[in-house]
């Protein structure tokens, strides 16, 4: 309190003998003006209305200390300011919703999630989710994707409900959806698997495998059998080698082939 | 409201509602037609899947194993899938070999080509069996221990790599130097 | 008025396009060659049914399935042991050792070729080379177990010529 009073004494002795405004400014915060950290950026670029042009990586330099702090901040900075032809899926800016998944410095992960690395020395690449067509620019044709994972039926059956009220469940059983449940299909795992790359038409991939395990490990669903029965074949779940690529890239911290074991071992010892 | 502008007619309607009375009923007459002929595109869903399709062949295939980073899990497991397949190659090469000519590849005349190298190159080779062999029995047991579901987590997943690695080196070397 | 003056003599010129573009594209469409353009190819850019379809499985075999999955598995577990076995014994000495050893080595060997083929080679994507790797692969293996069979009898037995050459 002494040193406020301390300081308005001061500005007061010093008004007379400067302008009112530098005076002011004196009282003010501030902004420190930040030095100009120019960052490289390079995107992958591909236009479906000139298709016989090859993709190519687009390179762009922006400003990181006039950018928020996320890869999806740096790529809206772009869009908003150098090139709106630049094309990507984001919407929620906060890891729920798995629009901008695309491979970042050669790991599939969340834009809006993936902090940028502020060495300026080193650029940034950024390419669509691996081994997928492409729609434009960093958006992916995920409709196989979602094709998949309708086929595993994805939903609560049980021909047995109870007479009334709901599906009760203890607390061990429900514990063992923990870490599954969370999945919100960016499919960053999927594409991050080599298994994945070369038979995605008939292998399921991570994200599609763990839901299907979802739904096995959940006590209030009794298709078990069948669930696991359509899996007996030598492409949709066996084409797993355990890679582990999926549980690394997981933007979410999930664990798809640890589920793709336990099913694994389920179904053999069933 | 909302069927004036489904229909295209809001803006028609409000320069309508501005123009002077004489014109009022001509422009609006003209402004109808003309954009009810620029609005019509009727196209049938299998031609929209056509179309969709036509897009899906140009549509490029996104760079894949070229620009993923180099990461203990797919490089291990390709690893694992290499040396087991070098082993096998032997294995299937040296027992066709054999069965087609007993004579020149008998374990009397293999030992003594073997017995005839240069001390180096017998080091040399021993190590290119030792390694893949050590890295293949080793990194199986990984397997082994996942597909009982232990060792799950990326935490142990690194931890074991590295074990792995750490030892199939070890054991490369007792292997190598083994009398 | 100049610019409706414009808008109406443009009418008739936006409807002759309109008709000739719809009429391509009707043309374009409605040939035959359309089914075999759009063909779905395994892996390709072309999807069997629409975007709603969910995707189909393979018939159900636990052959395929869980059954070769827990056989690949105790038969890799079983080759703990006996590589243990052989690194302890001598072959000659023990030849069932070496013919178990052998046949389970070329089993777990053919298991192994056999994923790569799946992997990188699958018929349906492969109606050729993937025929040929299939087959190729069966005739080298029961071509290996003979091999190995002749030179466990007729010859010292693979433990102990890994263990000469080892020495040699």
């Amino acid at each position: 309190m002494q040193s406020v009073l301390a300081t308005a004494r001061v500005n007061r002795l010093a008004f007379g003998s400067r302008p009112f405004s530098t005076s002011l400014a004196r009282c003010q915060a501030v902004p420190q003006q930040k030095p100009v950290l120019l960052k490289e950026f390079k995107i992958y670029r591909w236009n479906p209305d000139e298709p016989d042009k090859k993709p190519e990586l687009q390179s762009y330099k922006i400003d990181l200390n006039q950018t928020g702090p996320m890869v999806l901040d740096a790529l809206i900075k772009i869009k908003n300011e150098i090139d709106p032809t630049l094309t990507f899926r984001r919407s929620c800016r906060e890891g729920i919703c798995g629009s901008c998944a695309m491979n970042i410095d050669g790991q599939n992960t969340l834009a809006c999630l993936c902090r940028i690395d502020r060495d300026a020395s080193k650029n940034a690449k950024i390419y669509p989710l691996p081994h997928m067509y492409v729609v434009k620019d960093l958006v992916p044709d995920m409709t196989l994707f979602y094709k998949q994972y309708k086929s595993i039926q994805p939903w609560l059956q049980n021909s047995n409900p109870p007479e009334k009220g709901e599906f009760l469940q203890s607390p061990e059983d429900r514990r063992k959806l923990d870490g599954m449940y969370e999945c919100i299909l960016c499919a960053c795992c999927s594409t991050s698997c080599p298994s994945y790359w070369w038979n995605q038409d008939e292998y399921l991939g991570p994200a599609t495998l763990m839901q299907a395990y979802r739904w096995i490990a959940d006590s209030r669903d009794d298709r078990a059998a069948e669930r696991m029965d359509r899996l007996q074949n030598e492409m949709s779940l066996y084409r797993c080698h355990t890679i582990f690529n999926c549980s690394r890239t997981c933007p979410k911290g999930l664990n798809p082939a640890a589920a793709i074991a336990k099913m694994k071992l389920e179904m053999a010892t069933d | 409201m909302m069927s004036t502008r489904a229909l295209g007619l809001g803006s028609a309607l409000r320069k309508a509602a501005f123009a002077p009375n004489a014109v009022r009923s001509q422009i609006m007459m003209r402004n109808i037609i003309g954009k009810r002929f620029i609005q019509i595109q009727s196209v049938t869903p299998a031609s929209g899947t056509e179309i969709l399709n036509a897009q899906r062949l140009k549509r490029p295939s996104s760079p894949h194993f070229t620009i993923y980073q180099p990461q203990l899990t797919w490089v291990a497991s390709i690893a694992n899938r290499i040396t087991g397949a070098g082993l096998s190659v032997l294995l299937y090469g040296f027992s066709i070999a054999y069965l087609i000519a007993p004579g020149t590849f008998d374990s009397a005349h293999v030992v003594e080509v073997v017995a005839g190298l240069p001390e180096s190159v017998k080091y040399a080779g021993k190590t290119i069996l030792a390694a893949p062999f050590a890295f293949h029995s080793i990194n199986g047991l990984r397997h082994l221990g996942w597909d009982l579901t232990k060792f799950l987590s990326i935490k142990s997943v690194y931890g074991t790599g590295y074990a792995v690695l750490a030892a199939s080196a070890v054991s490369t070397a007792v292997l190598v130097f083994m009398k | 008025m100049s610019s409706s003056l414009v808008l109406r003599s443009s009418l008739p010129r936006t409807l002759t396009q309109r008709s000739v573009a719809h009429s391509v594209i009707q043309a374009r469409y409605a040939t035959s060659d359309a089914a075999q353009r759009f063909a779905y190819h395994p892996g390709g850019p072309i999807l069997k049914g629409t975007v709603n379809d969910p995707t189909t499985f393979p018939p159900s075999s636990r052959a395929h399935g869980s059954h070769h999955w827990a056989f690949e598995r105790l038969l890799s577990a079983a080759l703990v042991p006996l590589t243990a076995a052989a690194f302890a014994t001598s072959g000659s000495s023990y030849p069932i050792l070496d013919g178990i050893l052998g046949v389970s080595l070329v089993m777990h060997s053919h298991i192994g070729f056999d994923s790569v083929v799946v992997d990188y080679l699958h018929t349906r994507k492969f109606p050729v080379i993937g025929q040929i790797a299939k087959w190729g692969l069966r005739t080298a293996t029961i071509a290996t177990l003979v091999g190995v069979y002749q030179f466990n009898t007729n010859d010292i037995g693979l433990t102990e010529l890994i263990a000469k050459v080892w020495t040699a």
